[in-house]
């Protein structure tokens, strides 16, 4: 037995076609997007009996790094990593404090908040990532340069610091760019965590503070 | 009875020895206070060490040797690294991980939070492996091309590989470093290709898994 099948396609399976073509050129000439996602373990450590304030002003709570394509090789990147740090830093603090309490506004002369011992207020002053293509070595990497301070809700400072994170993805093997560099983020993200919990305590004029707030010895838990 | 298929066993036997590449290798090992006995219900851990800038212990391998022991002695019970890892954030990071005993031992008594949670999983060894494989002396070169008739390659590439792996043993039990193993391996694969490449890979990493994972068996359980 044998026949044979003709296939007739319509005009609408042809536009259909055209414009996933279309979208799919389209979505080719775009930056290559990361919005970071990840899961972020609470730390497992004594919790200091304070209650924390913390700010995170909208640059921050929406921070997005783009960087635009040097050459036509290269493709420019957006990375979205404002979600996935708030996430990040709720996760921790709650591990690290006994009460954690999100401001209403940014501390200041007049700006009415809750009542708390300090108030954390995390900026990210800067970041760069590399990929294979910029470095010809198989790994994503991304630094991060935070700006932390500490204020009383008035706004006067206690304390006022910088903390390096970094994260890399040692093998991108059957992984796009996207997800390597989401990884990658995910690591940097990881490592400021682990790096403000162990050192939080010993930044001089927060230990000087911590002293002052509970007295000798607590402080030194950490 | 079935007679045997001769030629076709050694044709099978011929694929298989020219499917893989060859490996040379070597382990060392030191290791003192060795539980005869078995570890018991007592929990091991296995953990990649990060720290250096330049590599990265393997996470594949680290779960390759975890898998070597629990496979080669059901009653041995090891401990996931990323479990771990998660489980006490942020101490084992590669920023913050202990490098040496002393260091851990600080980190428990200052922290109960960790005491507790080692005491609740019953972790007898915490073993670090430090290391990595790394490709190095490709030379060789292969043209591909796709026409509308189909496609092919052509040429010939080969690459050599190293693996250096050592694992150091601790005790919690006797507080101390009980043991370091030491492993490399170096092989060299081949990627003829006639239309179709075909790899001849040397399983470099694998025979660095087995030799350390057989060692640490050897160290940890009763049966070897």
């Amino acid at each position: 037995m044998s026949g044979s099948m003709t296939f007739v396609p319509d005009s609408r399976a042809l536009i259909c076609l055209a414009g996933t073509l279309l979208l799919a050129l389209l979505a080719g000439c775009g930056p290559a997007e990361v919005v970071v996602q990840g899961n972020f373990p609470p730390p497992t450590m004594e919790k200091l009996p304070l209650t924390i304030g913390v700010w995170y002003d909208p640059g921050f709570a929406n921070h997005e790094f783009f960087d635009e394509a040097k050459s036509k090789k290269e493709s420019s990147w957006l990375v979205k990593s404002g979600e996935a740090q708030v996430q990040m830093w709720d996760t921790v603090l709650n591990g690290m404090f006994a009460r954690v309490v999100p401001m209403t506004g940014q501390p200041g002369p007049g700006q009415m908040n809750p009542s708390v011992d300090a108030v954390l207020i995390p900026q990210i002053a800067e970041l760069q990532y590399a990929i294979p293509a910029h470095t010809n070595v198989k790994v994503y990497e991304i630094w991060i340069r935070y700006h932390l301070q500490l204020v009383t809700t008035g706004g006067d400072p206690i304390a006022d610091w910088t903390m390096p994170a970094y994260g890399k993805t040692p093998t991108a093997f059957l992984q796009s760019d996207q997800a390597a560099v989401n990884l990658a983020a995910v690591m940097a993200l990881r490592d400021a965590g682990a790096n403000f919990a162990t050192t939080f305590a010993r930044v001089p004029a927060v230990q000087a503070w911590l002293q002052q707030t509970l007295g000798t010895g607590q402080e030194a838990s950490l | 009875m079935k007679p045997y298929n001769i030629p076709g066993a050694l044709l099978l036997g011929g694929a298989i020895f020219l499917a893989s590449g060859c490996v040379t290798s070597t382990v060392d090992q030191m290791v003192f206070n060795e539980p005869h006995e078995g570890i018991g219900n007592s929990t091991v851990v296995i953990l990649g060490r990060r720290h250096a800038s330049d590599y990265d212990t393997e996470p594949d391998f680290v779960e390759c040797v975890g898998e070597h022991i629990s496979s080669g002695d059901r009653s041995i019970e090891v401990i996931g690294e990323l479990e771990f890892v998660n489980d006490f954030y942020p101490w084992f990071e590669p920023r913050t991980a202990p490098l040496q005993l002393a260091d851990f031992e600080r980190l428990v008594q200052r922290q109960p939070a960790v005491a507790e949670k080692m005491a609740s999983l019953r972790t007898q060894y915490m073993i670090w492996i430090d290391g990595s494989t790394v490709r190095s002396d490709s030379s060789g070169s292969m043209t591909c091309a796709v026409g509308p008739g189909g496609g092919g390659c052509f040429g010939f590439g080969t690459w050599s590989s190293d693996s250096n792996y050592e694992a150091t043993i601790w005790d919690f039990t006797e507080h101390a470093e009980v043991g370091k193993i030491s492993t490399s391996a170096t092989g060299q694969s081949y990627m003829p290709a006639v239309v179709i490449p075909i790899p001849i890979i040397a399983p470099v990493q694998g025979t660095a898994c087995d030799g350390i994972g057989d060692q640490l068996l050897q160290f940890l359980s009763s049966q070897y």
